[in-house]
């Protein structure tokens, strides 16, 4: 029965991570390409190819998206590094930091 | 040369030639969706891969000497072998790792030849552990933890296998429809590309996270049978040649390209669109990234397995459940029969005894191998067809044995299947 909860704590812990990084990474990617076409003129040339220009304040919204989903990416690599050190990353101090192993 | 001398030198090329498969048989995980998406040629897709398997490889600086603690008992906890089988220069246990070492190779291989993926790691572990069972008795298996975490057979293979799929299923599915729900209603004036490209970054972090991960292993396995044999006393450090040619055979490894898993896990379970495929690979690698930052062990394979398969569900994309059928079985089967050959391979080694064992064992090895690389010639999967549309027909009439099916240009589309968002790139099809 114990394994059964050690499993239950663990796999909840890595679906709602996953979940919040899995799926809402790629929403907010997606929310930035949605953005940038509010209030833009685009039209397709003659070989299909679309071409738009977005307004600025559309363009500093998506950017700001854009923004939050390579803050993602980056602690997606400091885990990676972490892990080959042999350490791991903590969120104490709310920004991601790489540090000794705690167990 | 003395037995153990030519043993230990077996053990090495052996765990060199599995850690080149695990590179081949995993390059799907990373990049199945982006090849089938075209948000990569194939060829760039692999060379992307196995360049970032080779950094993320020179990554792992940790020293994963442990990592057979997790299913059997031939460490102490600090990673030195057991004093009692390191006797007669470690014989005993270089022929347990090798005997692991080919039931590990022969089961990547073969799963490969079906074109099926299949935990690299689940059959390196089932090797071993059905080499131990044979050489130690049951009691050298760990079936459970002590009850403070999960670990041994049940904890750190059977469970985690069963959750992961669900847990990436899950995931994907949601991503995918969110990424719908908010794109659909601009979908005519948004490019593909720009899903492509998130694409391309999250394969790109699944495959650091493969050589950091997976290479690891290969590096922990080469130094316990260093150590055994007397030439490696550190159990903090590995010596830089284990870490290089470990690292080499990864990318190698990588840079071939399974194509048979590639096209059935990019072609054969479900047709994506670049949208589906980002929010596959996005749920792979969150999925696979927070399970190592959480420290719960999850196969690669079954995540990313998962994740295309929500992927495609997130759009109602119809699925060939027969072909995840397929997958299933050989997931289930994938430790028990690694296991099964390590164990038989053992015996064989033990009955002979000596350097002639294990050079017996490992002619066995050889020529299994050999064998499945003949059967793989009959149809080829390569860059060039493993676009191509997978042919229904020839799924449900030739033997599974065969299957993996090589289809011909031109040949129908999936009826079922919805309009593509985006047109193929041609030069795959053509041959």
């Amino acid at each position: 029965m114990n394994t059964l909860n050690l499993l239950y704590q663990g796999a909840s812990k890595v679906f709602v991570a996953g979940l919040v990084f899995g799926a809402g990474l790629p929403f907010v990617y997606a929310l930035a390409l949605r953005v940038l076409t509010i209030g833009s003129t685009s039209y397709a040339d003659a070989n299909g190819e679309i071409h738009s220009t977005p307004r600025m304040s559309s363009r500093l919204f998506a950017g700001l998206l854009i923004a939050v989903v390579v803050a993602g990416i980056i602690v997606g690599l400091m885990i990676i590094v972490a892990t080959g050190f042999g350490k791991e990353v903590s969120f104490e101090h709310l920004y991601p930091t790489i540090v000794e192993k705690s167990k | 040369m003395d037995a153990a001398n030519i043993t230990l030198v077996l053990v090495i090329v052996t765990a060199l030639a599995f850690d080149f498969t695990n590179g081949f048989h995993d390059t799907a995980n990373a990049m199945a969706a982006s090849i089938s998406t075209g948000a990569l040629k194939p060829k760039v897709a692999v060379g992307l891969s196995a360049v970032l398997n080779l950094v993320g490889a020179f990554l792992s600086v940790q020293v994963a000497l442990t990592v057979t603690n997790a299913v059997i008992n031939l460490q102490a906890k600090d990673g030195a072998p057991k004093a009692e089988l390191v006797a007669n220069g470690g014989e005993s246990i270089l022929l347990i790792i090798l005997a692991g070492l080919a039931g590990g190779i022969l089961w990547n291989l073969f799963t490969w030849l079906l074109g099926l993926p299949s935990s690299s790691s689940h059959a390196l572990l089932g090797g071993l552990t059905g080499a131990t069972a044979a050489g130690l008795g049951l009691a050298g298996v760990k079936w459970t933890g002590d009850g403070t975490k999960l670990d041994g057979v049940v904890g750190k293979i059977l469970l985690p296998s069963l959750i992961s799929p669900i847990i990436a299923i899950i995931v994907a599915f949601t991503g995918c429809w969110l990424v719908h729900k908010v794109t659909q209603s601009v979908m005519h004036r948004l490019e593909e590309r720009y899903f492509r490209y998130g694409q391309v970054g999250s394969a790109s972090l699944v495959s650091i996270a493969h050589g950091t991960n997976d290479a690891q292993k290969t590096m922990g396995v080469m130094t316990l049978a260093l150590i055994a044999s007397g030439h490696w006393t550190s159990t903090t450090s590995i010596p830089v040649w284990v870490k290089v040619s470990a690292a080499t055979a990864i990318a190698a490894g990588t840079y071939l390209g399974g194509w048979r898993i590639i096209r059935t896990l990019g072609k054969g379970l479900v047709d994506i669109t670049p949208r589906q495929g980002m929010s596959s690979d996005g749920a792979t690698a969150a999925v696979l990234l927070s399970a190592s930052h959480l420290g719960f062990a999850l196969s690669t394979t079954h995540v990313a397995t998962g994740s295309v398969l929500g992927g495609g569900l997130g759009r109602g994309t119809p699925v060939r459940w027969s072909t995840a059928g397929r997958m299933a079985t050989a997931w289930a089967t994938t430790f028990p029969i690694a296991a099964l050959v390590g164990a038989l391979m053992w015996w064989i080694g033990n009955l002979v005894g000596g350097a002639a064992g294990a050079l017996l064992v490992f002619a066995i090895l050889v020529g299994a191998s050999t064998w499945i690389f003949r059967n793989s010639r009959r149809e080829r999967v390569s860059a060039e067809n493993v676009n191509d549309e997978w042919d229904r027909a020839a799924e449900i009439t030739s033997p599974a044995f065969e299957h993996a099916p090589v289809t011909h240009a031109g040949a129908p589309a999936d009826p079922d299947a919805e309009p593509r968002d985006t047109a193929e790139p041609t030069e795959t099809k053509t041959h």
